[in-house]
């Protein structure tokens, strides 16, 4: 297996943010200072520079089925562009904290248009937006700043933690689901795809699992630094997460990984990013010296290849296909990676 | 890693109207070529373009249950997070706080975890104080106090409205209240920036950052002389002398300090020690015999009446500030003669004539304000038994964490050769072995700032850890 250069291309800043359409057919990539560009996904070709927002874009988001992205700033607007005309569409107002989360709500449950929502976050703020830029439900405020959406895969709620907890919204009335306490910061919110897990990367540092069906909650602990690294495979059955000179691998499935020790794929440096393939079952772990690892978790000898970047990544991407890999990085270039053999 | 060295950053404390605006804007203005970040309170205004300015609000993350020790500041977290991601570093990040914000959540942020250890520096905490109105809230505010507490550089702000006793006045108490923090006195918040950014004032690296003077512990003697005199009755003289000879001078230096008289002004303490010889192992021995002997019942002796060497606290009662007392000396030496008030005029007279003090020494010693927030240094030689002190430390910080705002020292540990460097706050602690001793001695230099310190026992449980 090998991981070959596709395309690469520079950007004026940081690569904070990047994201594949749902057809595959473009990457946009959000800079720290804020410009987002659009990229062919086939040569690189830059198809569009969107203004982004000023002061700087904390992040995007592609709808699921359309060509249609939304970006967060630090202005305290959602923006939504529509990538063929290159158009500004609508903008939405948050309450002027930055806009740091956002999430549409998957495709699997957006067959009709009318369930496709947006879900931001901005300080303590909560609110889902349609598609048009308009304000579908405004949440009342949380108790401290959001720090990371997820939408359950099957759409029936969002999942929305802060500081002391994750709430579960009813993505259909709006009313509160659950609230599991937590009693420290979490960084990162993610869902197995088969909808049972739901997984905090934290602060004190750990992840916690919850079973939101069952009542049920696990407490993994034992990590050099803060989690902020999360990624499922398509089985549910591996949890990736960074927190370390490791990436570590949690065995997800029957009951869950309490008593079960963890798969250990090693690092030189911190691990900055970890990102399961959609359909296929390779792990993309990447980490602060540049070096960026492929991973067959179930094979005896898993590394199946490496890549040495000038720098640390910032983000990864899996194209919809699995077949190209986007990169950011620190120091603003993007790499697209193409996963041959 | 892209980003090696950390970023430095300045926290700007003080209450309303102090000046931390005038400040900021003087920084930023000043500080050209400079790509620094602001991160202001939710009132914050500062106006400079072509700068990052971040508004925030502040939010309190209880990292364990309420302990106030492991209380961080949650919007920094996250903002902090975000200035890391540039491609081009920041030269620094300047954080205001509000008035009445308590810094000890913003420092502990930086303890919070390896990676903001690592990507930045707290450089240093600034409070700036209104010299004119700070009176008002000093003694009511608990916010004012920590303010002081918490701070590596103090700036006594608005020095013009206020009459040089009254600025004097109030640096000898903020002096008293954070005695490791380096002191300036401004109009219109005007500094050289070079004492205000990058003064690695948080991390203490050398023992000499730390005043010495402020290390001297409070002895309830205020001045120290020593004379060699030979045996025979001699004359111990207070008051100014008829024939104009000069005593001993009592520098102060602090210009318009107000020195009133404590107790009855006709009333002196004096101890007479002899001492083998001048050297400080020598001086040391008898001054900690003089601390002994002032806490003893006093000996009054009336004009005429003599005295004697040794332990005995003598009272002299003065007639209008003067007194002449036979003093008799059996064994030629070394005399150390402690007295309570460093205000008058001693002499001692051999056959008529004043003998010159060999050695003097004044001791700061404070009678005005008993703040609850005060430090404390400790300075002695020697080695450190490194488990002991771990376990001092380790302790003092479960048992009163929560009232040491900070903590500043450079250790000697027996069996290293480099100087551990350590600072906390509260309960958060960080050591590292800095550079070596070298040819230097090797001497524990450590001071405590907070609430309702217990001088006697920080000493005697540091003294216990020494090899």
């Amino acid at each position: 297996m090998n991981l070959a250069k596709h395309w690469a291309a520079t950007l004026d800043d940081y690569v904070i943010d990047l994201g594949w359409s749902s057809d595959g057919s473009l990457l946009a990539t959000a800079s720290a200072a804020g410009p987002v560009s659009l990229f062919a996904a086939d040569d690189g070709a830059k198809t569009a520079t969107l203004p982004g927002h000023d002061d700087g874009t904390n992040c995007l988001t592609w709808h699921p089925s359309q060509p249609l992205l939304a970006t967060g700033g630090q202005d305290g607007k959602v923006k939504f562009w529509d990538a063929p005309s290159a158009q500004h569409t609508a903008s939405a107002e948050l309450g002027g904290a930055w806009v740091e989360h956002l999430a549409w709500r998957s495709a699997g449950s957006t067959a009709q248009p009318s369930q496709s929502l947006l879900a931001a976050a901005a300080g303590r703020n909560l609110a889902v937006f349609n598609p048009d830029g308009s304000t579908r439900h405004a949440f009342p405020p949380a108790p401290k700043t959001i720090s990371a959406l997820a939408w359950q895969p099957a759409g029936g709620a969002l999942a929305a933690a802060y500081f002391g907890g994750v709430c579960l919204w009813d993505a259909d009335d709006f009313v509160v689901q659950k609230e599991f306490a937590y009693a420290n910061g979490i960084h990162a919110l993610v869902w197995s795809p088969d909808n049972r897990w739901l997984v905090s990367g934290n602060q004190d540092p750990s992840v916690h699992l919850w079973l939101p069906e069952q009542n049920d909650e696990f407490h993994m602990s034992g990590y050099e630094s803060k989690v902020k690294e999360l990624s499922f495979d398509r089985d549910s059955h591996w949890l990736a997460t960074g927190g370390g000179r490791d990436a570590c691998l949690w065995d997800c499935t029957g009951k869950g990984p309490e008593g079960r020790e963890p798969t250990m794929l090693p690092h030189e440096a911190k691990v900055c990013a970890v990102a399961f393939q959609h359909t296929h079952g390779l792990l993309a772990t990447a980490s602060q010296d540049g070096t960026l690892h492929l991973w067959s978790p179930e094979r005896k000898q898993p590394l199946r290849a490496t890549v040495k970047m000038p720098a640390p990544a910032t983000k990864l991407a899996w194209s919809p296909d699995d077949r190209l890999l986007a990169v950011g990085s620190e120091k603003g270039i993007v790499y697209v990676l193409k996963c041959e053999g | 890693m892209s980003n090696d060295t950390p970023i430095p950053v300045t926290v700007l404390t003080g209450f309303l109207g102090a000046g931390k605006t005038t400040l900021l804007n003087r920084i930023l203005s000043e500080q050209h070529g400079k790509k620094l970040a602001v991160i202001e309170n939710e009132f914050g205004e500062v106006g400079v373009d072509n700068q990052l300015v971040i508004q925030s609000d502040e939010e309190i993350f209880e990292m364990n249950n309420g302990c106030i020790c492991c209380s961080v500041r949650g919007d920094l977290i996250r903002i902090l997070g975000r200035l890391m991601k540039r491609k081009d570093k920041l030269d620094g990040i300047l954080i205001e706080t509000t008035g009445l914000a308590d810094p000890g959540p913003v420092a502990q942020t930086f303890f919070t975890d390896d990676e903001m250890r690592t990507r930045f520096r707290l450089d240093s905490i600034v409070t700036l104080v209104d010299a004119k109105h700070v009176v008002q809230h000093i003694d009511s505010s608990p916010e004012v106090k920590k303010q002081i507490g918490f701070a590596d550089v103090i700036i006594l702000n608005k020095t013009d409205l206020v009459t040089p006793a009254e600025l004097s006045a109030l640096e000898y108490r903020v002096h008293k209240m954070n005695g490791a923090a380096k002191l300036h006195r401004t109009q219109n918040a005007a500094i050289d920036l070079q004492h205000v950014l990058n003064v690695g004032g948080f991390n203490l690296s050398r023992a000499t950052e730390l005043d010495p003077e402020f290390l001297a512990p409070d002895y309830p003697f205020e001045w120290a002389g020593a004379y060699l005199l030979p045996a025979g009755a001699h004359d111990l003289v207070i008051g100014h002398c008829d024939h104009g000879h000069e005593g001993h001078d009592h520098a102060h230096d602090h210009e318009g300090h107000t020195h009133h008289h404590h107790g009855n002004e006709n009333e002196l303490d004096i101890v007479i020690m002899p001492v083998k010889s001048l050297d400080e192992k020598d001086l040391a021995a008898a001054r900690e015999a003089a601390v002994l002997v002032f806490a003893d019942w006093e000996n009054r002796v009336k004009p005429g009446e003599s005295v004697t060497p040794g332990g005995t606290l003598h009272r002299l009662l003065l007639d209008h500030g003067h007194g002449h007392y036979p003093l008799t000396i059996a064994q030629p030496g070394h005399y150390l003669v402690f007295e309570g008030c460093g205000e008058e005029p001693l002499h001692i007279q051999v056959a008529g004539e004043n003998v010159r003090p060999s050695w003097q020494e004044d001791y700061e010693h404070h009678h005005s304000h008993d703040d609850e927030v005060s430090s404390v240094g400790i300075s002695t030689p020697g080695d450190l038994d490194g488990k002991r002190l771990n376990d001092w430390i380790g302790n003092l910080l479960k048992t009163k964490g929560g009232d040491i705002y900070r903590m500043k020292g450079v250790l000697a540990v027996k069996g290293s050769p480099n100087r551990l460097v350590f600072q906390g706050v509260h309960m958060l602690f960080d050591a590292k072995f800095d550079k070596p001793w070298g040819a230097s001695p090797r001497t524990n230099t450590l001071v405590f700032i907070g609430k309702n310190l217990d001088r006697t026992a920080l000493n005697e449980g540091f003294k216990a850890c020494l090899a």
